[in-house]
């Protein structure tokens, strides 16, 4: 049974406990305190120290002349989308990234040996190394500094493990436990898709534009174990419109190259034994 | 709280969050539900979901406004004309559910002729005590802390309330002894000083187009918004109404909840499934703060604090005023008594009247902000500061951190070292320089020790130790048990009457864990036991002594004792402690915690039947009267007595709630009957009244009279006031929480200081420009007490509103500022309390943080804390110090 | 209620609610924040990419030289791509965020993980490269003679060949299977101009080394031959990848970098060593200028590719639709 999450980003209210849930139960740092003036959101993105991270979007109606008018607050959880067909597991060259028995995708910390090839390797951008961070508190004369638990995680590449441990002995992600209006909603994949699917249905039905990001996708990444139910275009939500398994674009360049070589070897045969000294 | 308790009988929320989801419409007013209450918003999203339309009002588009199905932009501080124009369209539409408000509130009462109405008197009442004429007998009372009314004491700057009383009739006593007034009715709703009517033509004004003009919302909002509540009320449907301190930190707040209070009344919603008002209390353990309290007015349970300014020198003289004749409040000396049992033990007995003047005496207006002014000016010595942080979140903050300087001590219990703890060393000062010795006993927090957090739903909940504090902090418990043994011992010897309440108060709470007795501890079970109340049986400390079962079981003899009546119940025997239940269902989960009063869901529940006992409908039925039984049936306790049948006449002259009928379901009010009109225990009128906060941008479109004529403020150098409408302070400002910060708290924790790491500023995109402000620049915020830096957030969701008529129509810029920053953490920022002066409701003291004026710059602030753009108010210009002044009529701008 | 309301200035300012209005369309992006992660990639794999291409160009020169004709090029080329194969693991192994762990990449061999393959490829190929300069040591007296047997030409010479060509092309590959727009669209482009450029840097090496070393004319002139086609292959690639990339090839192509590309690399170090070459000016000067010039060009381009494609992560709108 693979096991995934359906966020229903119709439910969201940007509460941010799924973020710090996640962040908690897997002792990461804070990645740094910095406004960035992005509505709500200061954290940014995804990172190597962050495996949830809560989207703000507002928009205002296109009318010229007139003050903006706020019709419109959205708020997404996002989180690693754990692939059918996972980018950085195809580029990870030390067998650190596998898939679970859950059939997540899980990267295995002490395998890992920070090589970085599956951070650009994700068609959404989820992955990246863990820094080794630490955090001083502004205040303190005596330079404490914030010890985390995973200053033993430095140098290796982070994302959200779909909460393994926590799986493992039969207990809810961090997240979708601490989701106090179910937007996060966690089980087995095939039965979160028909939830998902009926849910389009309802809200469609109410004249809601509702449409489901990773399921019956035709793309070579295939469907999410992670996928969303969003009410606008995927990129309004740092979601790529056309994601691509970069891993398949390799047997084309294999064979151009080789191609070449092979034309510039007769050459340089030509050119190396065919003249006499 | 009054505002809740005079309406309907009990000052907390009449519901609980679990019911929202049978709620056909909410409305969410003067609350950020979804931001302030995640976890409890999950049920309105399942409202939602389940068909409810969920409304917003407020003057910010917030995470709740996202999800709500209709958002009302409002005018901070207008949101008297707001509901006062539904109470109107309502009225004049006849769309109140007029068989639940004949029979169950006071809307046929009749009022005597010699009152007069706003409409008469431009924004007043009758029976207004200028400030400017002396009392007689010379008295200071100007700080009145009774919420009893006696007309002959009416200080100046109050309501001498005699002409709000109802008429009255004469009518034979049940057991024929004679007669007993009753107030006068017309059930036909006719008479023209029937309530109904007096309500009519005081909210006449309160129209649509007053809405648009006064609050800047758009008239076909308001109206699909009256519509929505009218068609989701009545027999087949009912509305809730969810508010936090967006009604109430006005210094009209009270009356903000009395007119929620009258809609929802009038729209037949009280005490029904899906219905109600929902008084969204701040954090986990508010609503158990109150109720045991740390007010200064009240004892356990509401009971009145002895009061010297009243005359109570004996415990028969105290009774008189705190006991009234009808209602549940009949049996106050029993509560009394008994809880003079619980302090005192053997050395309360019936010849030492329980030892009643063993307590002390309130006299005067002890409440936080008055006693911080005291405490600038010197008065105050000490100041045990326990769990707060006036120097970071405290109103006219500079002031409470300049009145610390002045302390010969303070003792700080805290579980961190918060600005309060470290304010002899903040930015600007010099250590030197300050006297004050301060103590910092650091404290556990919830994970360290055990207890119960009493919830919004007035829920008990007990929480198990689950680790031991490090090095020497220790629970609260521990250190004020500590210090009363302490005091015990010192004043062990002394013949000095006043000591003789620390001689005497029962103090043994040994805990039954040898590993917390090593550490000290007392026992948190032990207490809450006395606090349900045991019967005394000589000889034997009260944890040996067998509990009682309901607050129905105590007396006013000195057989039982009990620290809290209301929570009797929670420990009905020594096994049994009903606040550790874990057993939910989907609705009431009766097995879950304990909630108080006798575990009553919903209160005034008898409401969700009609006078004849059956549901008003199917699908909202709730408690209905079995016949066969002959007791009330349901999913929750009778909020009732359990046996009295629907048609159970009143009798009049009983005591008690026999002088109520079976049909009279607010059994805490004198008649029974929720009150549209209240005669006489709130200080700023019967009915509410819209009055502009103190630091206005506008005048009062309704009246002449511009603010709240009871209302208090402070007329010092240290605390100036912006004044109305002037153009130095032109914009409206806000405050507000966010859902990432607390305070202190949570500033520490990284993981939340990074969600939002910096005070802020929502601004609309409009003033911006104006201001040359982009979005993420530094912006300095002033007002005539102090100034801040924010960063500023330039959104679309606040929008600058079209307030005013005619040629004075003019657009009214909103500025937000949240409330989380302090200058110690992770995440810092100036505190925003630096710019709130102090301004109180008359009720209940509570300071107006929601709506000031104010300006704007882009850019940091240049000088210390205190950059004043304007010169403040001349100190020739003050008048007393430390004493608040009452407000007293309309005066010229500052 | 999604009926169109009136939105003049005066509605608009008496502010729309949710619930009665046209819904705003969402923005484009996310506050143009990049959709991609950009690796951690600095000097290190831009050093390796260079050296490594040139060090798969020596090993097909290996196999392309005739010993006979030109003994010294044979022999230089043996220890040179022996000193890049010893060299190049170790910038690799630096790079890593947990050094001490490099073994790890020898914990499976993932055929569509082209870094797998790499690791594997540059392990394969050290063997015979290695084998080479053992042999070429035993031949040249440095060390016992008999070890020469543990060099059999025509069995590592072809494999130095095949592999060489690998590893001059692979990092090609590797680039492109990532999600990044410029990499991604050059799939086929990428993995050929690195491959063409290797090889001629390759060239461009020895011919440096000859030249500085006294060496024989004749092998410089092939050297120079060879590597003049291999440029002009590499050349035509690129411009043909800069049209195919179209707005997407903007960060490698466009501003300073583009500028930086076009001096040092498209001019510098393809066009005017190709004058040099086809110029008849025989001086040994001409040589190292004209070698220098490839070198540094071949070097610029690794640099550009590298924080061109970084900065592509960068851009939203390209990542939003990835190249197949």
């Amino acid at each position: 049974m693979a096991s995934g999450f359906f966020t229903d980003t119709t439910l969201c209210i940007g509460c941010k406990a799924c973020e710090v849930a996640c962040k908690q139960w897997n002792e990461l740092p804070a990645d740094g305190f910095a406004f960035t003036g992005d509505s709500y959101d200061n954290t940014g993105a995804l990172g190597g120290t962050t495996w949830r991270h809560v989207a703000f979007i507002e928009s205002t109606p296109d009318a010229a002349g007139a003050p903006p008018t706020m019709n419109r607050w959205v708020m997404m959880s996002d989180v690693c989308k754990h692939c059918t067909n996972a980018g950085c597991m195809e580029a990870c060259p030390t067998g650190a990234i596998i898939r679970n028995e859950f059939e997540d995708v899980f990267i295995q910390p002490d395998v890992c040996n920070g090589c970085g090839y599956c951070v650009p390797s994700c068609p959404f951008g989820v992955v990246d190394l863990i820094d080794h961070q630490v955090i001083k508190p502004r205040f303190a004369s005596d330079g404490r500094t914030n010890d985390n638990a995973l200053q033993s995680h430095g140098g290796v590449a982070g994302k959200c493990t779909l909460c393994y441990d926590r799986q493992k002995v039969g207990l809810v992600p961090a997240c979708a436990k601490a989701c106090p209006t179910d937007s996060i909603q966690f089980g087995d994949v095939d039965e979160l898709k028909a939830r998902a699917r009926k849910r389009v249905e309802t809200l469609q039905a109410r004249g809601v534009d509702a449409s489901l990001y990773g399921v019956d996708e035709k793309t070579s990444v295939g469907d999410l174990n992670a996928f969303f139910l969003l009410t606008g275009p995927p990129a309004a939500y740092n979601l790529p419109e056309r994601p691509v398994l970069p891993s398949t674009r390799q047997p084309a360049g294999y064979a151009s190259a080789a191609l070449a070589v092979a034309g510039l070897a007769m050459i340089g045969l030509a050119i190396f034994r065919r003249e006499s000294a | 709280m009054p505002g809740l308790g005079t309406s309907f009988g009990r000052g907390g929320a009449t519901t609980f969050v679990q019911d929202l989801v049978n709620s056909d419409c909410i409305l969410i007013e003067g609350s950020n539900f979804a931001e302030c209450h995640p976890v409890a918003f999950r049920f309105v999203m399942e409202a939602k979901e389940r068909g409810a339309k969920i409304i917003h009002v407020d003057p910010r588009f917030t995470r709740t406004s996202a999800v709500a199905d209709v958002y009302a932009p409002i005018r901070s501080g207008s949101d008297i004309v707001f509901l006062g124009a539904l109470i109107n369209w309502l009225l004049a539409n006849e769309r109140y559910f007029r068989e639940y408000v004949v029979a169950f509130t006071n809307a046929s009462y009749i009022v005597r002729e010699e009152f007069q109405d706003t409409e008469d008197l431009d924004g007043m009442f009758s029976g207004f005590i200028d400030p400017d004429e002396q009392t007689s007998d010379g008295l200071d009372r100007s700080s009145v802390a009774s919420m009893g009314n006696d007309p002959q004491k009416a200080p100046p700057g109050t309501y001498d309330t005699s002409s709000w009383q109802f008429e009255t009739d004469e009518v034979p006593r049940f057991d024929g002894n004679g007669t007993v007034k009753v107030p006068k009715r017309d059930e036909t709703l006719a008479h023209p000083r029937c309530v109904i009517n007096i309500m009519r033509r005081h909210f006449a004004r309160y129209t649509p187009e007053m809405v648009e003009e006064a609050c800047g919302t758009p008239r076909e909002t308001f109206l699909e918004v009256a519509n929505l509540l009218a068609d989701n009320s009545g027999r087949e449907r009912t509305t809730a109404f969810a508010y936090a301190v967006g009604w109430t930190q006005h210094t009209v707040g009270v009356q903000y909840i009395r007119t929620a209070s009258i809609l929802q009344l009038l729209l037949g919603n009280i005490g029904r499934p899906g219905g109600g008002i929902m008084a969204l209390r701040g954090h986990a353990n508010i609503q158990g703060a109150t109720d045991i309290p740390t007010l200064y007015d009240t004892m356990p349970g509401y009971l009145p604090m002895p009061s010297a300014l009243r005359n109570e020198q004996t415990l028969a003289e105290y009774l008189k005023s705190a006991t009234k004749p009808t209602g549940w409040w009949a049996n106050t000396p029993k509560y009394v008594v008994s809880l003079l049992k619980a302090y005192y033990g053997e050395q309360a007995t019936k010849e030492n009247d329980f030892a009643f003047e063993y307590l002390p005496q309130i006299s005067g207006d002890h409440s936080t902000l008055p006693t911080q002014v005291a405490m600038k000016d010197g008065e105050i010595k000490g100041y045990f500061v326990i769990g707060m942080n006036p120097a970071a979140s405290g109103f006219n903050a500079e002031l409470a951190r300049a009145a610390m300087d002045r302390l010969e001590w303070m003792v700080n219990i805290d579980a961190y070292e918060t600005e309060t703890a470290s304010f002899w060393r903040r930015e600007g000062v010099d250590p030197t320089t300050i006297g004050t010795e301060v103590f910092f006993l650091p404290a556990s927090t919830i994970l360290e020790k055990e207890g119960t957090m009493v919830n919004t739903n007035r829920l008990l909940q007990w929480h198990d130790k689950a680790v031991d504090a490090p090095g020497d902090t220790r629970s609260d418990l521990y250190l004020f048990h500590q210090l009363g043994l302490r005091l015990k011992a010192l004043y062990a010897d002394s013949t000095d009457p006043k000591d003789r309440g620390i001689q005497a108060m029962t103090w043994d709470y040994p805990h039954e864990d040898p590993h917390e007795r090593a550490l000290g501890e007392p026992s948190a079970r032990k207490v809450l036991m006395e606090i349900n109340g045991y019967r005394v049986e000589p000889g034997k400390p009260g944890y040996d002594c067998p509990q009682v079962a309901a607050f129905t079981e105590l007396a006013d003899d000195g057989s039982t004792a009990a620290g809290g009546w209301i929570y009797s119940g929670v420990y009905p025997d020594k096994q049994t402690n009903r606040a550790r239940n874990r057993k939910g269902d989907d609705w009431t989960s009766l097995d879950w915690g304990f909630a108080w009063p006798a575990n009553r869901r919903m209160l005034y529940n008898r409401a969700s039947a009609d006078p004849d006992g059956k549901p008003w409908s199917q699908r909202k039925t709730y408690m209905q009267w079995d016949v066969q039984q002959k007791k009330w049936t349901g999913p929750d306790i009778p909020d009732f007595p359990a046996t009295k049948s629907p048609h159970e006449p009143a009798k009049a002259g009983a005591s008690g709630v026999d002088a109520h009928s079976g049909a009279d379901p607010f059994i805490m009010q004198l008649d029974g009957l929720g009150a549209l009109f209240v005669p006489g225990q709130l200080k700023d009128g019967p009915l509410p009244v819209h009055y502009e906060p103190m630091e206005s941008v506008v005048a009062n479109p309704l009246y002449g009279q511009q603010s709240n004529p009871t209302l208090r403020e402070w007329d010092r150098d240290d605390n100036p006031y912006n004044g109305r409408e002037n153009p130095a302070y032109p914009y409206v400002l806000t405050t507000y929480r966010l859902t990432e910060q607390s305070g202190i708290m949570t500033r520490y924790v990284p993981w939340l200081a990074e969600l939002q790491p910096s005070l802020f500023a929502e601004i609309d995109p409009d003033l911006a420009v104006e201001k040359s402000i982009r979005n993420g620049d530094w912006v300095t915020i002033s007002t005539a007490l102090g100034a801040i830096e924010a960063r500023a957030l330039v959104s679309g969701r606040m929008k600058p509103l079209r307030i005013g008529k005619g040629k004075d129509r003019r657009l009214i810029h909103q500025i937000g500022v949240p409330y989380n920053y302090g200058s110690l953490g992770y995440a810092t920022g100036d505190s925003i309390g630096n710019l709130i002066p102090l301004a109180l409701d008359p009720n209940v003291s509570i300071h107006e943080a929601k709506t000031l004026s104010c300006t704007i710059r882009v850019g940091r602030r240049t000088s210390g804390l205190n950059e004043r753009i304007d010169a403040a108010v001349p100190a020739d210009q003050v008048t007393d110090f430390g004493a608040s002044r009452p407000h007293g009529r309309d005066e010229a701008p500052v | 209620m999604n009926e169109l309301r009136d939105l003049s200035p005066d509605a608009s300012a008496r502010g729309a609610s949710a619930g009665n209005g046209v819904l705003a369309p969402l923005p484009e992006t996310y506050y143009d924040r990049p959709l991609l992660k950009k690796p951690h990639w600095e000097w290190e794999v831009i050093t390796y990419l260079f050296l490594g291409g040139i060090m798969g160009g020596s090993g097909l020169l290996i196999a392309i030289t005739d010993e006979k004709k030109d003994p010294e090029l044979s022999r230089n080329l043996r220890y040179f791509t022996f000193a890049l194969a010893a060299t190049c693991p170790l910038i690799l192994v630096k790079h890593l965020g947990r050094p001490e762990r490099f073994l790890h990449m020898l914990r499976i061999f993932k055929w569509r993980s082209a870094m797998s393959m790499g690791v594997w490829g540059l392990i394969a190929f050290s063997a015979p490269v290695t084998a080479g300069a053992i042999g070429q040591a035993a031949r040249d007296g440095l060390i016992p003679r008999w070890l020469r047997w543990l060099h059999p030409r025509p069995l590592t010479d072809p494999l130095t060949a095949v592999l060489g060509a690998f590893i001059g092309s692979y990092t090609g590959v590797l680039l492109s299977a990532t999600a990044l727009p410029l990499w991604g669209i050059g799939k086929r482009h990428i993995p050929t101009f690195s491959a063409c450029s290797g090889i001629a840097g390759a060239c461009a090496a020895n011919s440096l080394i000859l030249a500085l070393t006294g060496g024989s004319e004749a092998s410089i002139k092939k050297l120079e031959r060879f590597e003049l086609v291999a440029s002009l292959a590499e050349l035509a690639l690129l411009l043909d990848f800069k049209r195919h990339a179209g707005s997407i090839g903007d960060p490698m192509f466009a501003g300073a970098r583009g500028a930086k590309l076009r001096r040092n690399t498209e001019i510098g170090g393809i066009i005017l060593p190709a004058l040099f070459t086809l110029l008849p000016i025989h001086a040994r000067w001409k040589t190292v200028v004209s070698s220098a010039l490839t070198l540094i060009g071949g070097y610029v381009l690794r640099e550009t590719l590298i924080e061109a494609g970084k900065n592509s992560a960068d851009d939203p709108r390209a990542a939003s639709r990835q190249p197949e």
